[in-house]
């Protein structure tokens, strides 16, 4: 897998569109069926697609995140991941902003360990924290 | 050797700070807690981070305020955990040190690097939500920040945690040259 973020408004699903090569495939994690992250090709706004799963009652549980983690690089596991990089902030008051938060943050750190590359993007430029070692077709 | 580890909420940089000690020279681990447990959620939290340090060999000493005062073997690793809270401690505290906060976390601080033989501290980047906050809060950001500066420059090494992948901010000399 790869994930790409940053704070909002960035530049990043075009920054990943870009340099990735995909045009197609792509759903939006405000939107998309629950059941879309399996087999589309990238998801934007993944911090959006944990706050409906949350709302919904799963993913609450961090052993329920890594499971989730686990289950997607099994079954989608060449999925690009666009997210907004959250918890950069003060602590937030309401509960469910801070389950938001830190869940987003764990599911992401899983995701970001076993992927093939780590892009942060700032003003709409790509910054690598982790890079494939070669351009392997995998 | 004083190592400064930052990184935003779940970034996976106690996990990392973590690390740092169990890679370090010294034999005996101390952490130094920082955060009064506050409801349940603050319970579930510290319960989080000791099952992280279970059979990691820590000695788990408490700390809310007045860092200085703290005495430690000589000797040891030891992992500050977090200076986000100390801060908060010693503004919002009956005991804490009120206007002196700067000071007193800055002093602590440099007080277990000279007790210390390893010394990994954990920071919080808490300043990019865009969000104005109250008086009170902002005080506390602006303090947060200056004790952070001021801890990069007393440190030998600072490393942000990105969820999960350190990215140096300021890296040791004598590591540098290998």
């Amino acid at each position: 897998m790869i994930l790409v973020m940053g704070g909002a408004f960035q530049g990043k699903l075009r920054w990943a569109k870009e340099e990735y090569h995909l045009r197609e495939g792509w759903i939006d994690g405000e939107t998309c069926g629950m059941e879309e992250i399996w087999s589309c090709s990238g998801i934007s706004r993944f911090h959006e697609y944990i706050k409906r799963a949350l709302k919904l009652g799963v993913l609450t549980e961090e052993e329920e995140g890594d499971a989730f983690v686990r289950e997607l690089y099994e079954r989608n596991p060449r999925l690009v991941v666009v997210t907004n990089e959250l918890g950069y902030g003060i602590v937030p008051i309401e509960p469910f902003d801070r389950l938001y938060r830190e869940r987003t943050g764990r599911i992401c750190t899983g995701i970001a360990a076993g992927a093939r590359e780590v892009v942060r993007v700032v003003c709409g430029i790509g910054i690598k924290l982790k890079k494939a070692e070669e351009e392997k077709d995998d | 050797m004083m190592h400064l580890v930052t990184g935003g909420s779940g970034s996976g940089k106690s996990a990392y700070a973590e690390e740092q000690i169990l890679k370090a020279p010294e034999k005996r681990r101390i952490y130094i807690a920082t955060m009064l447990p506050f409801g349940e959620e603050g319970r579930l939290r510290v319960q989080r981070h000791r099952r992280m340090r279970r059979d990691k060999g820590f000695e788990t000493v408490e700390c809310y305020t007045n860092l200085s005062g703290l005495e430690i073997p000589e000797g040891c690793a030891v992992l500050l955990e977090c200076v986000s809270n100390l801060t908060a401690n010693e503004m919002y505290q009956e005991e804490g040190a009120g206007e002196k906060t700067f000071q007193a976390v800055t002093e602590g601080i440099r007080s277990l690097k000279k007790q210390a033989g390893t010394f990994v501290a954990v920071t919080n980047e808490v300043f990019s939500d865009g969000i104005s906050y109250d008086a009170s809060t902002m005080k506390y950001m602006e303090t947060l920040g200056r004790i952070n500066r001021e801890l990069v420059r007393e440190a030998d090494r600072a490393t942000e945690v990105v969820y999960g992948i350190p990215v140096s901010i300021k890296s040791d000399s004598a590591l540098r040259g290998r």
